[in-house]
Order: C-alpha cells, then structure tokens, then sequence
C-alpha cells in the first residue's frame, strides 16, 4: 500500500508539468486514491447508461428478478457471516472454558496428591521412630538422626538466637546501594562462623543444598525468589554471636557496607526463635559409602 | 423496493436456514461480504443517478465477490493472506465510503 501510495503521490506531483499526456489511462494520471475515489461506482453502469442514451428505442431499466436474486443473496451471504462469526465465537469461549476447567481439576488433583505425599512423609517418620524406639541401638540413631536433621535443616528447630534484618540503602540508586546476594552469603557466613546452628532467611531454611544466588532481578534461596528487607533469623547463643560476628572478615566486611554505602543493618536478641524445616528433596544419586 | 424484498427475503432465509459454511470457504467469507457491500452500494448510487441496471448489477456483484475471495485465497496459497486481504479490504472500504457519500447528496440534495 505504501508503494502505491508513494507512486501516487509523486504522478499528481508531476501531473501540472505534462498535463497534455491524456492519452495514459486515468489510474497512472491520476494517482491510486483518487482513482480509487473517482471510479468508486462501477464504470458500466455509465457505458450502459451512454449507450441507451444513443438508443432511444430502450428506456431506463428498473431493478428487476435478476436484482431481487442478488439482493437477496447478499442478504443470505451476510447473515451466514455474521451467524457464522457468532458460532466460532460461541466455540472459542467454549474452549477456553474447558481449558479452564481441566487447569482448575489438575490443580486440585495436584494438591490432594501433595497433601498424600505430606501424609506419607509422617507416616514414615512415625514408623522410623517407633522401630528405632525399640532398641538400645536404635535410641542411639534416633538421637543421632535428631542431630543431624536439625543440622541439615529437615525438621524444624526453636531456640534463642539473634534477628538480623538488612535492606538496601535510603532511596538506593545503584547496585552498590543494594543488598545483593553476595551480601547476604557473606552476612549467612559470618554468622556461621560465630556460631550459629540453623539460619533462615525470610522463612526459608538454610540447608545443606541450599543456594543464595540471583536470579532476575531478585535474589533466591531454595529456588523461592525473596523481597527486601530480608530477615535472617539464625538459632545460637544470643551472647556470643554479636560479638564473634563483628569479628569476622565477613562481619567487618557488613560494617563497611553499612557506614560506606548506608545499607541497612539490625541485628538483635531473641529469646526464642522458629526456623521452619526446608523442603528437601530426596536425594537420587548420592548413596552412602565408606570414606576410602 | 424489490431489491429491499430481496434482501429482506435473503436475510429470513439465512436466518432460518443457518447454512453450515464448509471449512475451507470460512475465511472468504468475511471478505465476499464486503465485496458485495461494495457492489449493493455502487448498485443504490446507479439507481439514484438513474442509470441502473439489471445485468451491471448481477455482474459487478458476482465478479466483486469472487475476485475478493480469488485475491484472498491467493495471498493465503503465497503467505500474504493478511496483507492482501487489508489491501482488499481498504480499497473496497474507500469505495464503499465515496459511494455513500454520493448517495447522501442525492438524498438530502447537500
């Protein structure tokens, strides 16, 4: 269309020059749109037209049959449009209905068979503790098995421990103003090191697999994507840790961002805090095996 | 007033019998109406200018609607469906729009 509109333009442009050239059809004298506006009726019906002018003999031709049939058949051509238009309509939304629907029942299919699976999990929980109840050797493992899922983060834990909460700086512009996720492994670290026994940020449980990476433009832990401020919540002595924590490279390194950049830093005391269990998979390709 | 009749008996009779549109013909169909809009339009202005007629009538509409469809059918066969099938429907909206407004200084004569 451009094109067309373009060589338009430019024959009416030179058309003043060379006005004498009639005998060029009119479409390439007179530019496309006003061609297309000048010829808006069909020609024939002026030649016929003419042409009864010369006969005499015939007079003006009123519609007839031949103008009922057509009519009438534009008539049945638009309603088939429209009636058919209404149905694929009608058809469109009924799909997407049913999609819905099957989204919806997956959904809800999804949930019992999770709730089964949390089901099964304390089952097997239940079982394990009783069987290991029944021995000596068995007590033994089941306490070594406590230890080690709260090390590991798989069940919950409660105790005293510090809050820590960090954000950005006032009205941040750049990264360096920001808490990025190396920030927060630094800050998980240093507490690590000054003896905390289970972290958690904003809710999510720091285990064994966990990872503090970006992804986007937000910061995850456990695949869960995370908003400032974050709150890093981490069970130890309430006592020692500040003080150990301010020790640490890792700690001296948050010292510097906060009085540099102005980041936000809060640590306090906390009588008593809950770190929820992370949600860990099962480990498929790791078996126990001796060291050597 | 019998080409009123006409279209008033084709309209009755698609509503009544809601003729099923083969599935290869549905995307025609859209661009068939238009066209034919195009030649009832040229139809009405030759009635007012009075130099209807009959034959010029039944073959403009015939050639307009099966040309519109042939271009469109074309362009789908050459992958420019869409493009011809906008090129069709402005050149025809133009005439239509021209068409009526002739119409409209012959009824209100301004």
């Amino acid at each position: 269309m451009q094109a067309d509109q373009g060589s338009g333009t430019t024959s009416r442009a030179t058309a003043p020059t060379e006005p004498a050239d009639t005998s060029a059809p009119p479409q390439v004298r007179m530019g496309l749109l006003d061609y297309v506006t000048a010829t808006s009726m069909d020609e024939d019906y002026a030649h016929v037209a003419e042409r009864a002018q010369k006969d005499p003999a015939r007079k003006p031709v009123r519609p007839g049959v031949a103008a009922l049939v057509a009519m009438g058949l534009f008539g049945l051509l638009a309603v088939t449009a429209a009636v058919q238009t209404a149905r694929n309509a009608s058809d469109v939304a009924q799909g997407r209905e049913s999609l819905v629907a099957q989204v919806q029942r997956r959904n809800a299919q999804v949930d019992t068979r999770r709730d089964r699976i949390e089901e099964l999990r304390t089952d097997v929980d239940s079982l394990q503790s009783r069987f290991l109840e029944a021995t000596v050797r068995g007590r033994a493992l089941s306490s070594r098995l406590t230890r080690l899922s709260v090390r590991a983060g798989t069940v919950p834990v409660t105790g005293p421990g510090v809050k820590v909460v960090v954000d950005d700086a006032p009205g941040a512009t750049g990264p360096q103003e920001q808490v990025l996720d190396e920030d927060l492994q630094k800050l998980v670290n240093a507490l690590w090191g000054s003896g905390a026994e289970a972290i958690s940020i904003n809710g999510q449980r720091l285990s064994n697999l966990s990872a503090i990476r970006v992804a986007g433009s937000a910061i995850t832990v456990n695949f869960k994507s995370l908003a400032p401020p974050y709150t890093v919540l981490a069970v130890g002595n309430p006592d020692t840790i500040p003080g150990r924590f301010v020790d640490t490279t890792h700690g001296q390194d948050w010292l510097t961002l906060q009085s540099t950049y102005g980041l936000q830093f809060r640590m306090t005391s906390e009588e008593s805090l809950r770190l929820p269990a992370v949600n860990q998979p099962n480990l498929r390709f790791a078996t126990p095996g001796t060291a050597r | 007033m019998i080409a009123g009749l006409g279209l008033l008996v084709g309209i009755v009779l698609g509503l009544l019998l809601r003729p099923e549109v083969p599935l290869w013909l549905e995307p025609y169909l859209p661009i068939a109406v238009v066209a034919a809009l195009d030649a009832v339009f040229g139809a009405l202005r030759a009635f007012l200018d009075g130099i209807f007629d009959d034959k010029v009538f039944v073959v403009s509409f015939v050639s307009n609607v099966l040309i519109a469809a042939l271009i469109v059918y074309l362009g789908d066969k050459l992958g420019v469906g869409g493009q011809l099938s906008t090129g069709v429907i402005v050149v025809l909206g133009i005439r239509i729009f021209s068409n009526v407004a002739a119409i409209r200084r012959h009824i209100f004569h301004a």
